[in-house]
């Protein structure tokens, strides 16, 4: 295959009639990744494409499609390309309609098969957890409810990731503007304290939350993460094959107990993974619940 | 008021559908003339019915120009809308905007926009839909999504405060609309858009649809299409392109009895990826937005 010249830019993208490759390669990492690009955010993904073209030298998206299917490099060059598409993606309050599926929805349904137990304690378990937001926006919102919903309840964050440097970020708690946009002046009041010119959430938040390091694949420290009400798993599946996908899956399932919830992030699917969770749909967002078992399932 | 003299109240002033405003006069002609055989039919002569009317061209034009129905450039002529469409999807869109126009003018409970948005959103997840399982007929499937809802209009009409009070408590609750009428009244708008459908002499299938979309099971001949509609219904309730409130619940569509029905006739359902269907909804739910604030614009 011939390459032209990095700065013969590739055709504009036309939204009604897009490339059939761009297509392609929407389906291909739908397929590899389980995560979707709906039509509304074609252009979005024509734009990161065309950043990891510009990379590549690559000057269409039939010859970029190449490169993530045939060419050697088509493997870090998926990785490459996931990056792009989720880099940016983390912020407090990110996914608002999953938030509020959670509180709405969720967690009464929980509550209600928790509350005949004894212990009045929620378990959640943010995997993948990254900078923290997520978990410190998980806390921020199960505080908010102490009087209400959560009221004569407690409950525990653990947060875990592979990556050191982001834990360490984790634990300082300080954050930039870009994380911080979706932050209303009441949370920016109320659990944050101004540092320079950042914002550093208040030690009430940071007790609130367990960080740790965590492999995924360390079968040892995964057996220990038991009796999970609500696991969250955002954006990190997608950068698994099919098989480490399943045998993380299978943790979760093994650690979640019967009522509780899988949440994944934003158009990110299970479909093809996983037979023993099952989808459900809750207020302009999804989740996954432990179904019953079939035998022999994977 | 007590639940049998609502429900009585509401059958007696159904006995005067009459009042309810009919197709506009130029529909009636145009739909017979589609009738035709599609080789005899002159696109000149479909130009000359539509733009009889004061709406229909310019609605006709803002779906020939948009993605949901397919459009590949710019089209600014009535002529062009119509080659570009077809004369099946101009049937469809004569269909909608005609239904849409129905709704009652003034001070209303349900928002015309909201309305419009729910039926042109449930037509197109169904058409969608449709195809992806390999149900024979995917425009079938259109129409029954886009007049599902006819009860509603027929409601606004007849028992427009009692409607509105109900509208007005499945809202505070969150709770689906056709649960509460059956609550307050004893019947839904799927038994008031039966009684409007066979007046207006719909096919027996769309008949189905509007009946039992909520209630598939019940569903005698047509099972599969009222359970497709049954779904998309629900996915677009779901997706918040409901009746302009969020319903608070959780659905497991593959436990839906509806699912249960269309699986009897389309096997394919079996690997059906909710997922990405639901996904790709979410992909056009902007444009659904968009396109019915245009039309309504022109309404």
């Amino acid at each position: 295959m011939t390459t032209t010249p990095i700065n013969s830019a590739p055709p504009a993208l036309n939204v009604a009639h897009p490339d059939p490759f761009l297509i392609k390669i929407r389906d291909l990492i739908y397929q590899v990744a389980g995560i979707f690009q709906p039509d509304n955010k074609l252009r979005f993904l024509d734009d990161r494409c065309q950043r990891r073209m510009r990379e590549l030298g690559a000057t269409s998206f039939r010859e970029y499609y190449e490169c993530l299917t045939v060419k050697p490099i088509r493997q870090p060059e998926m990785v490459a390309l996931l990056n792009e598409i989720t880099i940016g993606e983390t912020c407090f309050f990110r996914n608002q309609p999953q938030l509020d599926a959670l509180r709405r929805v969720v967690l009464p349904k929980i509550l209600e098969a928790k509350g005949v137990l004894p212990i009045r304690k929620l378990r959640i378990w943010s995997a993948g957890c990254s900078t923290g937001e997520e978990p410190y926006t998980l806390s921020m919102m199960l505080l908010e409810e102490a009087s209400e919903l959560m009221k004569g309840w407690t409950f525990e964050i653990l947060a875990t990731d592979l990556n050191e440097r982001s834990l360490i970020h984790c634990n300082k708690g300080i954050y930039g503007d870009y994380s911080t946009r979706n932050l209303t002046p009441y949370y920016r009041q109320k659990y944050f304290q101004p540092v320079e010119n950042q914002l550093q959430v208040t030690n009430q938040l940071k007790s609130c939350v367990s960080f740790s390091r965590l492999n995924l694949f360390d079968n040892a420290r995964m057996a220990f993460m038991k009796s999970m009400d609500i696991i969250f798993c955002c954006n990190v599946l997608i950068y698994f094959d099919v098989l480490s996908k399943r045998h993380v899956i299978q943790h979760y399932y093994n650690n979640l107990l019967s009522h509780g919830y899988l949440f994944l992030g934003h158009s990110e699917s299970l479909y093809g993974v996983c037979d023993d969770f099952r989808l459900v749909h809750l207020p302009s967002t999804t989740a996954y619940t432990k179904g019953e078992r079939k035998t022999g399932s994977k | 008021m007590t639940y049998m003299t609502t429900k009585e109240v509401l059958l007696k002033n159904l006995e005067n559908l009459d009042k309810m405003p009919s197709i506009p006069v130029v529909v009636a002609p145009l739909l017979r003339y589609l009738e035709q055989p599609v080789d005899q039919l002159d696109v000149q002569k479909v130009v000359s019915l539509l733009a009889q009317d004061k709406s229909l061209p310019a609605q006709s034009l803002h779906m020939a120009n948009s993605p949901l129905f397919g459009h590949w450039q710019t089209i600014d002529s009535l002529k062009g809308a119509v080659v570009s469409l077809g004369f099946q999807r101009l049937r469809d869109i004569v269909i909608s905007c005609s239904v849409l126009r129905l709704m009652p003018l003034g001070e209303s409970k349900i928002n015309p926009v909201v309305f419009w948005e729910h039926s042109l959103g449930c037509a197109l997840v169904c058409r969608h839909f449709a195809r992806e399982i390999a149900f024979p007929h995917p425009e079938k499937a259109y129409l029954g999504g886009l007049l599902h809802d006819l009860g509603i209009l027929v409601n606004l009409w007849i028992l427009p405060q009692e409607f509105g009070r109900a509208v007005d408590h499945a809202q505070a609750k969150q709770v689906p609309l056709f649960e509460v009428e059956r609550e307050m009244f004893g019947i839904t708008h799927c038994e008031t858009g039966r009684m409007l459908a066979e007046r207006w002499g719909l096919t027996p299938d769309l008949i189905e649809a509007v009946s039992y979309h909520h209630d598939a099971a019940s569903a005698k001949t047509h099972r599969s299409l009222v359970a497709l509609v049954a779904l998309s219904d629900l996915l677009c309730r779901m997706a918040d392109l409901g009746h302009g409130y969020q319903e608070l619940c959780q659905v497991s569509f593959q436990e839906e009895p509806a699912f249960e029905v269309l699986l009897e006739e389309c096997p394919a359902l079996t690997a059906f990826d909710w997922a990405r269907f639901t996904f790709e909804l979410e992909g056009y739910l902007d444009e659904v937005h968009q396109l019915v604030r245009q039309l309504y614009g022109t309404a």
